[in-house]
């Protein structure tokens, strides 16, 4: 249609033209079955037509003069603002389209005189010579207009879990085995966020009101041919306003250098940031660029998706860089499950990345991302393996005081107690890892099927993790001296093994058989501290002749003597053990109580007789009350004591 | 990866006496006879070089655990005495190589001027040649726990954090393809009002602004800060109420930093400091090409740095100490000190870069705007005439320009990978040569 409104038809051959296309379009719009579409454009057509044949008819042959007349008002009306303080735009809408209705005019006058030019005509010249000024003074005006408005209208928005993330505490891992205590651990729901929050919503860069604006300004600077102006000043406003939101994230550039050196709780919370920056860039920020930049240059080609990867490249590159240098660091155990983190954002980006930059063009964007999630989770396996070496590999000189919980075993358990968030992810890395194990595997999503979860690769390695995990406990209790506190500590141990797993969904992937036997383990363990302490005091008690009513008042004498020195001995260690869990420890002293107090009872009512004797130390009770202080990790004794 | 041109045969002659071959020669035969063309090659070589290492090392690691299971006592000690023959003959023609690159280097063919978009892929194409040479030398074939004895456990970390610079140097040049990119789209724009028979006085003014910008563009290049961004473009529109601090003209992006007070100067002369080049028995044996690898990356980067904008470039030193006795470096010395005079010459003029489309660009842009101001329709025909002949010539650079940033932006971008890792492979050969043997 643009051809038909080049509005200088001077001379005969060109009126012949306008009739000829006037009739063709009568007759066109004559015809029945036209879509309404069609129709509009002919009616269109039509009346355009004829406000040219009239404007010749009525005006004869003043072509020339006719075109300066129209240039002169246009003119008029673009000079006006050439002095005037306030921006076209903003002084109203009226303004504006009459300001743009004088610049479409000076450009058609352009184009007609230019189609004219191979008449030699000096009049003719030197009115394209002004229109042509005319013209550029006002895309120099429209350029300025342009950025006027995208500044003055570009709008910031707010991430809403902007708020919700800065209350939640980190929890940083670090070497020492030693920072994590057993405090519930909300990590589940601050990682809700990923999933749902921030799902795809767009929101307006710029206020929508002026959408308008600046497409009609888009569309006469390009139908002038300059469009490499527009997108020079649309791509350096664009640009900086995602620069400056993304330094409002708090995301600073980084050199690889800084990253490398930079300290673990540091990079921590710089790994936490970038996954969520990450996030909202592409999601919000960059899903609203485009849709922008598609409102507005959609329809000219290949130009909007230019200008977005103008815009965007840059601090898509920044952000890659950050996760390269990341990847690159050493692979320390506990930097996996920010690795992980960082992995599944990018995973969960990819479509949106390869929508976002599919043209050509784009292509080095998504390789870029592709190489960036490989290499990302190549690092989560190595920090994985540098998890289960940390593990095996952590050594102790002495042994650990009171035969209570290991930190080593607290802190792979309440870490490992986070891998089954990353349930599909892991399953996915481990899968290469032990080519037995993928065999076994056919079905990705494991879903929580519990038949299939026990055979994952993430349960193999879970379990691998353990086993390791239990080799260097049974190292590390090799350490005590005392047989029974080996037994103690391998029985605090394994339980505390055992009840993280059942409290968690770790119990899906470790399975019902695993904590029966590992259950049995403890209780064995328990067995043996009861056998190796016990057994020799509980001696003292025994009857040498079933038989006989009572033994001689010398030997109950000896005895008893000696029964109450095992017992001072063993009251004074083992209050100083410690069996952290409340029932594990009530449940040892109820059997151990069982064992010997009943033995004590009967030894006791069998010699009734001398039971008056001051050989008899302790009462029944006596001892029953001092079994309450075992495994209370307080040392204490009761030849000075007087609590009796 | 477009790009083919002037591309660098980079492997590796075969010349070994018969029967024997050395790790070079090994790589060549695995790549083929053809002549490799470009970072093409080295792209589809990388799988195939580390595909034919591992089966050398497998090769290797047979022999020397279990000599006498194969060899007597003699014929072992025999082997040792050609594994340390073939080494020394494996130096000697990494060494050769690396000459021959420079010297190929530093008379380049006629349209391939000094520090072109051309050359410089060039110079990448030679460092990444001369970097799988050099980790083949050194990693392939080799007990690690000899690369964690002295002297390589303190010349191969070092080599590992220059590597780390080199890395965030690459960053910055790449952004800086991209400030060169800004010039080469303004140019366009000068090009397209410039190129107009007749040409009017709108058809002036139009270019006159583009040049503005192109030219502030260039020379913001060194400058901190975006206070000089409202300002540079305030020309335009200076006189109506915006606020201009508000106003984004072409200011240097904070994209455009790596880090923020991060000195692509300062990060050169980390990279040159405690550079030393091998004595005495060292200058034969290994430690010498780790430092031949050192200079060569020095020097790369450094060139890159002089050929394109990029963060904070003041002080950039113009001269690193090479041996002249040397061999292999008289190329490359007598490359660096013709890019050093360049840029001594670049200090006094504050010109954009030594980036031969760049330098050139800037002189046309600075005639052309001379001819834009005093330009009045109809103008004067012989000062058209020239003028016409300048849009041009910035017609052809702007065409090489467009064929070759974003490749070269892709070929840094390529470097930077290699080298990442390349310190992935010497991190694990220090690391298994430091654990305890099992």
């Amino acid at each position: 249609m643009d051809g038909c409104q080049s509005g200088v038809p001077t001379y005969e051959g060109d009126l012949h033209v306008v009739a000829a296309a006037h009739h063709i379009v009568k007759a066109l719009g004559a015809t029945k079955n036209l879509s309404d579409d069609l129709r509009k454009i002919l009616i269109d057509l039509d009346s355009h037509l004829s406000m040219i044949t009239s404007n010749i008819d009525s005006k004869g042959g003043r072509g020339l003069v006719d075109v300066e007349e129209r240039l002169d008002q246009a003119e008029r009306k673009i000079m006006r603002w050439e002095t005037d303080p306030m921006m076209i735009w903003d002084s109203g809408p009226k303004e504006a389209s009459d300001y743009l209705e004088a610049v479409d005019e000076t450009g058609k006058l352009v184009d007609g005189l230019r189609g004219l030019s191979v008449h030699e005509n000096r009049k003719q010249k030197e009115i394209l010579h002004r229109a042509m000024n005319i013209l550029q003074m006002a895309m120099s005006r429209l350029e300025e207009e342009l950025i006027h408005i995208l500044v003055r209208h570009g709008q910031q928005f707010e991430p809403k879990h902007m708020y919700s993330r800065s209350i939640r505490k980190d929890i940083v891992y670090d070497e020492s085995f030693v920072s994590v205590e057993d405090e519930p651990i909300k990590e589940t729901s601050s990682r809700n966020y990923s999933n749902d929050e921030s799902g795809e919503c767009i929101v307006d860069l710029v206020h929508a009101d002026v959408i308008p604006d600046i497409k009609s300004i888009a569309k006469v600077m390009f139908s002038s041919n300059y469009g490499p102006e527009f997108c020079e000043a649309f791509i350096s406003v664009q640009k900086e306003a995602l620069e400056q939101y993304f330094s409002f994230l708090g995301t600073e550039n980084l050199s690889i250098e800084d990253v490398l050196k930079m300290e673990w709780t540091c990079l921590s919370s710089k790994m936490n940031k970038w996954t969520w920056s990450m996030k909202i860039i592409v999601r919000v920020y960059l899903a609203s660029e485009k849709q922008l930049c598609d409102q507005v240059l959609g329809g000219l080609g290949s130009v909007s998706s230019y200008c977005f990867l103008e815009i965007s490249k840059a601090t898509i590159l920044c952000l890659l860089n950050f996760g390269e240098a990341v990847a690159m660091g050493p692979h320390r155990p506990e930097k996996l499950l920010r690795l992980l983190d960082m992995y599944e954002t990018l995973a969960c980006l990819l479509r949106d990345i390869d929508t976002l930059f599919s043209e050509e063009a784009g292509s080095f964007i998504q390789l870029q991302f592709h190489e960036l999630l490989e290499r990302l989770g190549e690092s989560a396996i190595a920090a994985f393996e540098a998890f289960r070496v940390a593990i095996s590999s952590n050594g102790s000189l002495y042994p650990f005081a009171g035969g209570g919980v290991h930190p080593l075993n607290k802190y792979v358990m309440n870490y490992i107690r986070m891998f089954p968030e990353y349930c599909n992810t892991l399953n996915l890395l481990l899968k290469n890892q032990h080519p037995g194990v993928a065999d076994q595997v056919t079905e990705p999503d494991y879903g929580l099927d519990a038949s299939l979860l026990t055979s994952c690769p993430m349960a193999y390695h879970l379990r691998s993790i353990t086993s390791c995990l239990e080799s260097n406990l049974h190292k590390k209790s090799q350490l005590y001296k005392d047989e029974a506190l080996q037994h103690i500590f391998l029985m605090n141990n394994i339980h505390y093994l055992v009840q993280k797993v059942k409290g968690s969904e770790l119990r899906l992937f470790f399975g019902d058989e695993w904590i029966r036997k590992h259950n049995a383990m403890f209780q064995q363990h328990a067995m043996n501290y009861e056998r190796a302490t016990w057994s020799s005091v509980v001696s003292f008690l025994k009857d040498d002749n079933p038989g006989s009513s009572s033994m001689s008042k010398s030997t109950f004498k000896e005895r008893c003597k000696g029964f109450s020195v095992a017992f001072e001995e063993v009251y004074k260690t083992q209050t100083s053990w410690s069996i952290p869990d409340p029932e594990l420890r009530e449940d040892l002293r109820i059997s151990t109580s069982l064992k010997v107090v009943l033995a004590y009872r009967t030894f006791l009512g069998r010699n009734l007789a001398y039971t008056d004797d001051k050989c008899v130390k302790h009462t029944v009770e006596h001892v029953e009350n001092s079994l309450l202080d075992l495994f209370e990790g307080s040392s204490r004794s009761l030849r000075n004591s007087r609590r009796w | 990866m477009t790009w083919s041109k002037g591309g660098t045969i980079c492997f590796f002659f075969l010349n070994r006496k018969a029967g024997k071959e050395s790790r070079v020669s090994v790589l060549r035969t695995s790549l083929g006879p053809s002549p490799l063309n470009s970072s093409q090659a080295i792209l589809s070589s990388n799988t195939t070089l580390f595909h034919c290492k591992n089966q050398l090392q497998q090769k290797c690691n047979a022999f020397k655990r279990k000599p006498s299971v194969f060899l007597g006592e003699n014929q072992y000690q025999e082997v040792i005495m050609d594994t340390q023959e073939q080494e020394l003959e494996d130096i000697e023609l990494f060494q050769k190589h690396v000459s021959d690159r420079f010297t190929e280097l530093s008379s380049p063919p006629e349209d391939d001027a000094l520090l072109s978009v051309s050359w410089l892929h060039r110079l990448l194409d030679v460092f990444l040649c001369c970097e799988a040479e050099f980790e083949a030398i050194l990693i392939m074939d080799r007990d690690p726990s000899q690369l964690s004895k002295p002297p390589f456990d303190r010349l191969i970390p070092e080599f590992i954090e220059r590597a780390v610079k080199a890395l965030d140097i690459c960053n910055a040049v790449a952004n800086g393809v991209d400030s060169v990119r800004h010039c080469q789209k303004l140019s366009e724009i000068v090009i397209s009002a410039l190129d107009q028979n007749p040409l009017g006085d709108g058809h002036a003014k139009r270019a006159k602004k583009a040049l503005l910008m192109l030219l502030s563009a260039m020379n913001l290049d060194d400058k901190e800060g975006t206070h000089v961004k409202a300002t540079e473009r305030s020309w335009s529109f200076g006189r109506r109420g915006v606020n201009k601090e508000q106003i984004a003209g072409h200011f240097r992006s904070l994209s455009w930093q790596v880090a923020k007070n991060w000195s692509s100067a300062k990060q050169i002369q980390s990279m040159i400091y405690n550079l030393v080049a091998p004595r005495g028995a060292e200058a034969s044996g290994l430690p010498s090409p780790i430092y031949t690898m050192n200079v060569i990356m020095i020097f790369v980067m450094w060139a890159l740095v002089a050929a394109i904008p990029c963060q904070e470039r003041n002080g950039l030193p113009t001269h690193f100490p090479v041996p002249k006795q040397l061999n292999w470096a008289h190329s490359l010395i007598g490359l660096q000190e013709k890019i050093a005079d360049e840029w001594k010459k670049k200090e006094k003029k504050g010109m954009s870069g030594l980036l031969d489309e760049l330098q050139k660009m800037e002189k046309l842009a600075q005639s052309l705007i001379d001819f834009t101001d005093s330009f009045h329709f109809p103008g004067d025909a012989e000062k058209v005439k020239e003028a016409a002949a300048n849009v041009s010539e910035l017609k052809e650079i702007f065409g090489r320009m467009d064929q070759g940033l974003t490749p070269l932006q892709m070929h840094i971008r390529e470097v930077f990978h290699r080298i990442v890792r390349s310190r992935t492979e010497f991190l694990d050969v220090l690391e298994k040569g430091s654990a305890p043997v099992v």
